[in-house]
């Protein structure tokens, strides 16, 4: 037990909100320490200290494309996962503007996605929207039917970092493979959780976020396949091959090669380990609180997350009570969000609006324990109780 | 600021609402304001005295932190109060008794003056609480009741075979899809029963308040897992070459919206 983990643990609270924020594994804080104070050059200065600096970024590159199975060299290092999308996105429609002008997306996927879709739109290009199935999953046939001779660039999420679907990632690569239309993933919401082989499994560009390993925030990787050219979205001093400008944060970077070490290392037992937590909590969610409802793909899912609906009430509330019993969890409820509009995932599954208000997601990771399943269900079926006894929209099925 | 940054008086009365429930007998009056789709729905029951005095007072809420809080804290405002005087509680006089509610939260969850106005209008106007139809607030979410009118639906006939039935032999062939069945009686409602067996979403689709359907199917589909989408009127279907989704003309609301969806059944 990690002492980050352990300082959550000691207040009580049950932290099951993985999918927001993970905390930074100890051994890659210990890891980073020494590029603050020691290891401090530049890698772009061409005296010893610098090529300190040079020799380290090199390993920590070849380290976190061994975790994807890529070549160093198609690595770029970016401020997070969000500028990866933009890179990804935008740089590959700027780059290859003059093969077409039609981007093909998702209803599944990431804010920053559909952002970065809204903002292609306003600049001339054309974006289509595929639909997903009751679970969440977009078909090869539906993308392929919504492909034109304009059609450049297709951008699925590897998995829904909301109700935690899967998508056929490797069906819809090789559907792509052979028509010049280059396959964009954003794997943030599938690292650590599904293995992610580029060797194996042909997309283009793929998005890496470095917390959701457990390494610092405010770092994230694009992977660029060879051959596939991207203009970049930030300019400057010409780093990372010219495609991510800016002084290399190396401290960042070497924690985000020791997280990716570490992942690869206990990746297996870990999935294991935090699926069987989040199965034990789905078993008994549907078994002991009525007109509870999961949400996503029963089995092409994350084995993270547990995504359900309840009748008669809504998110928000339900965050609020059970923060008030000491439980941290998240809900696609319009309620809870900014613009007050109802999760766009589960409305595109089929939900009514009333039904998505009332979902309630939990995430599992690397410091959740077994027990925490037993303190969520001690309060969860009186907090559902409590709300639907409020509630004038809940009528109890044996009743009527 | 968070939607959440609730001030502890609001937290307190979320925690530990006050006259949460029903009321009946002859004195009694409902107000209901908001709509489900926007995630706030509010019932204000009032008991009246003789000398127009709200006696007592109960609420049920769906919703937020801030719908619940809203309206436990106006059942203490008002209670004993003359009904003249119960008017002229303001939604932001329910705000400021909380000490304050998020900016995002003034409008969308700060009903339980509307509803409490309701409540005393359907008072006077001697509305008996089982006749008490949905309130305008003043808000995005209002009901505006639509007329019922027959409508051809648009492009049925092009799904005709991908995706529209109008007959269905074996249910099992709609296995894991989202199915929509429009209300034609008590066969449709049978079928969307039986359909549950095969998939995890079907949804019965009725203009009607409740479904046209015999009191025994009625309470057979309430037993099931199909979702009654009551008040709503498909006006056209779309797809990329098969049926993808399907507009909704939501009459409580008069407004429209997309429902996705794989089958459409309208049995002939």
């Amino acid at each position: 037990m990690s002492t980050t983990a352990a300082a959550t643990q000691a207040t009580g609270v049950v932290y099951a909100d993985y999918q927001s924020s993970k905390p930074v594994d100890p051994r890659v804080v210990e890891a980073m320490l020494p590029y603050f104070t020691q290891t401090y050059g530049n890698a772009s200065s061409l005296h010893g200290v610098g090529d300190l600096a040079t020799a380290a970024l090199d390993d920590a590159r070849a380290r976190v494309a061994r975790f994807v199975g890529a070549q160093p060299e198609e690595i770029v290092f970016t401020g997070g996962a969000t500028e990866a999308n933009n890179l990804a996105v935008i740089g590959y429609a700027l780059r290859n503007k003059r093969k077409g002008d039609h981007v093909i997306i998702t209803e599944a996927e990431h804010i920053s996605i559909l952002n970065i879709a809204k903002y292609l739109e306003k600049n001339g290009f054309r974006v289509t929207r595929a639909p997903i199935d009751l679970y969440g999953r977009v078909s090869p046939a539906k993308l392929r039917a919504r492909m034109t001779d304009e059609t450049i660039l297709v951008s699925v999420g590897w998995a829904s970092s909301e109700i935690g679907t899967i998508q056929p990632i490797e069906e819809i690569a090789e559907m792509l493979a052979g028509t010049g239309v280059v396959l964009h993933t954003d794997a943030v919401a599938a690292e650590g959780l599904v293995p992610l082989d580029m060797t194996r499994v042909p997309v283009g560009l793929m998005t890496l976020s470095s917390n959701d390993i457990y390494g610092p925030r405010g770092l994230g990787a694009l992977y660029v396949r060879k051959g596939v050219p991207v203009a970049p979205v930030l300019l400057g001093g010409g780093q990372e091959r010219g495609l991510r400008s800016g002084t290399e944060d190396l401290a960042s970077i070497a924690g985000m090669a020791t997280a990716a070490d570490i992942m690869t290392a206990e990746m297996p037992a870990e999935v294991a380990r935090i699926g069987a937590i989040r199965d034990r909590l789905v078993a008994r969610v549907l078994s002991e609180i009525p007109d509870a409802h999961l949400n996503g793909h029963p089995e092409h899912r994350l084995p993270s997350n547990a995504h359900f609906r309840f009748d008669g009430i809504e998110g928000e509330a339900m965050v609020l009570s059970l923060r008030d019993a000491g439980v941290a969890a998240s809900t696609g409820s319009a309620c809870s969000s900014k613009t007050l509009e109802p999760s766009h995932t589960l409305i595109s599954t089929g939900l009514l609006h009333e039904e998505a208000h009332g979902s309630l997601e939990f995430t599992f990771g690397r410091f959740s324990r077994d027990d925490e399943v037993e303190r969520i269900m001690s309060v969860l079926p009186d907090v559902v109780a409590r709300l639907r006894h409020l509630s004038p929209l809940y009528e109890k099925k044996d009743q009527s | 600021m968070k939607s959440t940054q609730y001030t502890d008086k609001t937290l307190e009365h979320f925690r530990n609402p006050r006259n949460v429930g029903t009321l009946e007998g002859p004195n009694v009056a409902l107000g209901r304001v908001g709509n489900p789709v926007c995630g706030d729905l509010m019932d204000i029951y009032i008991k009246v005295t003789d000398d127009d005095r709200i006696e007592d007072i109960k609420f049920q809420t769906f919703g937020c932190g801030s719908a619940v809080a809203t309206s436990s804290m106006i059942t203490e405002l008002v209670v004993g109060m003359q009904l003249d005087e119960a008017l002229k509680v303001s939604r932001g006089d329910v705000a400021d008794a909380l000490e304050g509610l998020p900016p995002i939260k003034m409008h969308c969850s700060n009903l339980a003056a509307d509803a409490l106005h309701e409540a005393i209008n359907n008072w006077r106007a001697g509305v008996k609480p089982e006749n008490a139809t949905t309130g305008a607030a003043a808000t995005s979410c209002q009901p505006r009741p639509a007329e019922v009118v027959e409508v051809e639906i648009e492009h049925l006939a092009d799904y005709q075979g991908k995706g529209v039935y109008t007959t269905l032999g074996d249910p099992a062939q709609l296995a894991d899809q989202r199915v929509v069945v429009l209300d034609t009686g008590d066969p449709a409602a049978q079928l969307a029963i039986d359909l549950t067996d095969h998939t995890g979403r079907v949804v019965f689709m009725t203009t009607g308040k409740e479904p046209s359907v015999s009191a025994a199917v009625r309470s057979a589909l309430r037993l099931s897992d199909v979702k009654v989408l009551a008040e709503a009127q498909p006006l056209a279907l779309g797809g990329e070459g098969e049926l993808e989704r399907i507009r909704v003309h939501d009459l409580n609301e008069d407004e429209e919206y997309e429902l996705t969806a794989d089958a459409f059944v309208v049995l002939e």
